[in-house]
């Protein structure tokens, strides 16, 4: 009698639960599941909005890999990913150690305030406002270096020179959110631990090495992956800065997609180049995550 | 007496239309583009409209071109798919193939030639808007690419005013006198800009009896020797000259209105900044090779081969061109209007000096290559341009490699067109 009483109580508790979830789901299944089915039978078909789907099967994949354009844009986005990723937290963690110490009140919130301020700016604004910056003839930077007997560098027109400067500015506009998620990790670093190992005589650098650094491993973990799925994903910044250019040296795989799409109207094709996307981000993610269960303090 | 009251009531016939109001009642939809003003003139002619049919509610909607005219282009297409598309559209040239190629809008041929009205604009525009032989849009505002200078450089420089069958040669010249260096070297002020833009670019090709795509935009032209001389002279002004900038930077335009650059190719748009900045500018037609072509983009109205109400779309469409609407557009500045009366008003031809210049060269232009994969054409091209003014390919290589792109893109094209 008992264990019905409890069967029932645990049936309403399931469809409860149920009940709670569905709304979620529906939204999460309508939003992401049935594009994202929608976009992988797409990416298997040539579609005109107005005459229709043809079957291709692999054809859209293999015009991707079959396409030296393609693989030097995919390179792109993998060494886009790679710079910006390593610059935003290690430029973020570098900054999150130096205001993770004693200092007045008001210079710690200044600080925080000034590094975090280019996060909350629109990442089009500002590539608007580098563009100036970096333009050759007319550019701020390159009039400095002049006043100072420097050439002139081709900031945003030289293959050799581009991805770098596209890397610089997202550094800049993004490396504050991951030191402000970083000071709030080292703020978490139990300080007896830390004097005891002063005592003990160990240097800064073991002590950051060998303590503080399996603290924050965690926290440091979900920057990269943060960090690199949007990295992989990387649009508007490349857009306005260069428009992917010179060449395509500085083209990302989602700058590519909407020309497929928008531009040449190969929705199939685009469908493809997303699903390849999607696989990479997925890829890139599920290696990170197994490096991390050696790497991670738990 | 009987004359004299069928006289009456024949005069009371002809006035009637004049004044007569429809009592049809319907709702129409009318999808423009435009910035506040133009829209403001849109407004006002469908208040007009309203007039003649107090009862027709005509929807108003406005597309920012954000994301340029491909982006237009798949946005309508969508609003086919789900039926609901407008009765009456205003695109532009770039877009024209790709609705016609789809059967979109009907053709405008007999209403074209039944209403005598339409003799006010220059038959060239009819023209331009043809796909296969028939018409299916009609011309509202156009630009067309000159050269923009400023004056006072030129007589800083005693350069004469350009003539009208100027060369690249002497263009070359003239962009070398008006190219000021200070005592390191580097350049104070620049005799011209090489556009980073197609529209801007073809009357440099024009220009050379050439094109980077074939004469009836169905195949890639790259390899005709005269895109490659006609690249190779964009190449020396910025590389041999050093009369350029380099292609790419920001704010280009700006430096011409601050008077860094003494020429730039633009088209009509450029007029109400350069009254606002206060620059005495005029305009020169496109140095020639083999002639002195520039080419003409435009704005046009289509009525949906969907619409319910095709003879209220015809009669809005008559009204969005009237000349009342087409002189207020002129006069804001933003593009030619189509209709030369509206052209030729004092407020129009004010400024620059040479305006009448805009229609003048009418005859000479070329239509912007805008084949049904056109965004497709205008980024391959544009990819391989930049690349080559960037020095990061040769000019053969760049030619070859844009050719091989532009061919795959026509083939792809044909399952779309036939």
């Amino acid at each position: 009698m008992a264990k019905r009483r409890l069967s029932d109580l645990r049936k309403a508790q399931m469809r409860a639960g149920y009940l709670f979830v569905v709304p979620s789901f529906v939204l999460y299944a309508l939003f992401v599941l049935v594009p994202v089915a929608i976009t992988i039978v797409l990416s298997f078909t040539y579609y005109d909005i107005s005459f229709g789907a043809d079957w291709v099967w692999f054809e859209n994949y293999q015009r991707f890999f079959g396409e030296s354009r393609s693989i030097t844009i995919f390179w792109n986005t993998l060494r886009f990913a790679f710079f910006a990723v390593t610059g935003n937290v290690l430029v973020g963690l570098l900054l999150a150690l130096a205001l993770n110490r004693a200092m007045p009140g008001w210079l710690l919130y200044f600080f925080r305030l000034a590094f975090f301020l280019p996060v909350i700016i629109s990442a089009a604004f500002v590539a608007v406002v580098w563009s100036y910056f970096y333009a050759v003839d007319f550019g701020v930077i390159n009039y400095y270096l002049n006043v100072l007997g420097l050439p002139a560098v081709p900031w945003l027109t030289s293959s050799k020179v581009a991805m770098t400067s596209i890397v610089i500015m997202d550094v800049w506009k993004n490396t504050g959110f991951f030191m402000i998620i970083l000071v709030a990790a080292l703020q978490g670093v139990p300080q007896p631990i830390m004097d005891a190992a002063s005592m003990d005589g160990a240097s800064p650098w073991r002590r950051f090495s060998r303590i503080t650094l399996p603290y924050i491993s965690p926290v440091l973990f979900f920057c990269i992956v943060f960090a690199t799925i949007g990295a992989l994903q990387v649009f508007e910044s490349i857009t306005i800065l260069t428009g992917g250019g010179p060449g395509d040296s500085t083209r990302s795989l989602s700058i590519y997609l909407v020309d497929e799409a928008f531009g040449s109207f190969e929705l199939g094709y685009a469908a493809a180049v997303s699903v390849v996307m999607m696989l990479l981000v997925l890829i890139v993610t599920i290696i990170q995550l197994v490096g991390s269960r050696r790497l991670v303090e738990a | 007496m009987q004359k004299i009251l069928a006289g009456l009531l024949l005069a009371t016939a002809m006035v009637a239309p004049a004044w007569a109001q429809s009592d049809v009642s319907a709702k129409l939809r009318l999808m423009t583009f435009g910035g506040e003003a133009q829209v403001k003139a849109t407004q006002d002619a469908i208040a007009r409209f309203n007039e003649d049919y107090p009862n027709v509610e005509v929807e108003l909607g406005v597309d920012p071109i954000s994301g340029g005219w491909g982006d237009f282009v798949s946005r309508v297409l969508q609003q086919y798919n789900a039926g609901e598309q407008y009765d009456v559209y205003h695109t532009a040239v770039e877009t024209l193939q790709s609705f016609a190629a789809r059967d979109m809008f009907i053709p405008l041929t007999d209403f074209i030639e039944g209403n005598a009205d339409f003799e006010d604009f220059d038959p060239k525009l009819f023209e331009l808007t043809a796909y296969k032989g028939t018409t299916y849009f009609i011309p509202s505002t156009w630009n067309n690419i000159m050269t923009n200078y400023n004056r006072a450089l030129f007589k800083e420089a005693g350069i004469d005013t350009p003539s009208k069958t100027w060369t690249w040669e002497e263009f070359a010249d003239v962009a070398e006198k008006l190219t000021k260096r200070d005592a390191s070297g580097n350049v104070t002020q620049f005799g011209y800009e090489v556009p980073n833009f197609f529209f801007g670019l073809m009357p440099w090709f024009f220009s050379n009896g050439t094109s980077p795509i074939t004469a009836d935009w169905t195949a890639s032209n790259m390899t005709d020797p005269k895109v490659a001389e006609t690249l190779q002279f964009l190449y020396d002004l910025i590389h041999v000259r050093k009369v350029s900038p380099q292609v790419g930077q920001e704010g280009v335009e700006n430096q011409f209105f601050a008077g860094q650059i003494a020429m730039i190719s633009r088209g009509h748009w450029i007029v109400q900044n350069a009254i606002s900045s206060n620059l005495d500018m005029d305009i020169a037609v496109q140095p020639g090779r083999v002639n002195n072509n520039t080419v003409i983009g435009f704005g046009a109205y289509g009525i949906s081969s969907k619409s319910q109400n095709v003879d209220l779309a015809k009669a809005l469409v008559t009204e969005l061109l009237s000349y009342e609407t087409q002189v207020a557009e002129g006069d804001l500045g933003g593009a030619v209007p189509g209709r030369k009366s509206a052209a030729e008003t004092e407020g129009f031809l004010k400024f620059p000096p040479s305006a009448p210049l805009y229609y003048e060269t009418l005859p000479s232009t070329q239509a912007v290559p805008s084949p049904a994969n056109f965004q497709e054409v205008d980024q391959i091209f544009m990819r391989y341009f930049q690349a080559i003014m960037t020095d990061e390919m040769s000019i053969p290589d760049a030619v070859a490699a844009a050719d091989q792109e532009l061919t795959r893109s026509f083939e792809r094209l044909k399952r779309v067109t036939q």
